[in-house]
């Protein structure tokens, strides 16, 4: 490796540190906040779909479009995509999603969830085309 | 078609170089996507690009025409065989900004950068690519969420392919085939 080559790598991890820094301060105050609810607002082909409130109770969502189903399954606060028929099952990845900012994405189904605070009634905020 | 003798052979040699190349591009394309990364906590979608060895020493030894047919050959292939048209355009739109990314900087910036520089500039080419074009379709710039990781794995896998190139180039070189597109 050359010296341009690290340099090249040293730039990028700064601007991936200069991205992720800010995130995990605020990240450790939003869970400073206890009790404040989170939503997921669901987006299918860049139209908002559905707003959920994320309970500790178990509850499942179905969505269904012309394209296929999704169905998210919410329970402890978060929220998870449970099944899905698209072809490639990558939205299955991402697991179980509990902090604000953080999205569950289905590429070929054109489905998009994502968390946010709750509080107040702006959260159609995200939804400008 | 009035070529000459030697520029006939040339062009067939480049023919057979860009078909050999894209068949091992697409079997690589294949194999990485039986690897489950996502199940290893990584990003959900997150490729190594084993398929940009092939692209990167395309480039390296043929010229950018040479190098963007295969780009497009291995994407449409490696589509048709796993049938997953519905991300074919977001596959496309990364494959073809790192080939960009990675064509300028080997004709312009060969003097700064090595092989696994050029290599790591294409795979952070490849992901902000495929970024850009799924927050296009999905209207919403909320997937840059992911953006810090994909930066970080892209140096990684980066390094690896880039030195994967560099003994696939000294081990092509030697091959009478590839003799005359030598630099």
């Amino acid at each position: 490796m050359k010296r341009a080559d690290m340099l090249l790598i040293a730039v990028i991890l700064i601007a991936a540190l200069a991205f992720l820094v800010p995130r995990y301060l605020s990240g450790n105050e939003e869970k400073g906040e206890q009790g404040k609810e989170l939503v997921a607002n669901v987006t299918v082909d860049g139209k908002h779909y559905r707003t959920i409130k994320l309970t500790k109770e178990e509850q499942t969502i179905d969505i269904r479009t012309e394209r296929g189903y999704n169905i998210l399954k919410v329970h402890d606060y978060g929220v998870e995509m449970y099944d899905a028929d698209c072809p490639d099952k990558v939205c299955l990845g991402f697991g179980f999603i509990t902090l604000p900012k953080q999205t569950i994405v289905c590429l070929p189904h054109r489905v998009l969830v994502e968390i946010a605070s709750g509080a107040g009634e702006d959260e159609i905020d995200g939804f400008v085309q | 078609m009035g070529l000459s003798n030697s520029e006939s052979s040339q062009a067939l040699k480049r023919t057979v170089i860009i078909a050999i190349l894209s068949a091992v591009a697409v079997v690589l394309g294949i194999v990485e996507a039986q690897i489950p990364l996502s199940a290893m906590g990584l990003m959900p979608g997150a490729k190594l690009g084993f398929a940009n060895i092939m692209i990167l020493t395309c480039i390296y030894f043929l010229r950018g025409r040479d190098a963007f047919m295969l780009v497009i050959l291995k994407t449409l292939l490696t589509a048709f065989i796993l049938g997953t048209f519905s991300s074919l355009l977001f596959s496309l739109f990364g494959s073809l900004l790192s080939f960009i990314v990675m064509f300028l900087l080997m004709k312009g910036g060969r003097m700064q950068l090595s092989l696994i520089g050029v290599s790591i500039a294409g795979s952070i080419a490849h992901n902000i690519g495929q970024l850009a074009a799924a927050s296009m379709v999905m209207g919403t710039t909320s997937i840059m969420y992911y953006l810090p990781i994909l930066l970080v794995t892209g140096i990684v896998t980066g390094i690896a392919v880039g030195y994967a190139v560099r003994y696939l180039v000294s081990s092509l070189s030697q091959i009478s085939l590839f003799e005359e597109f030598l630099r």
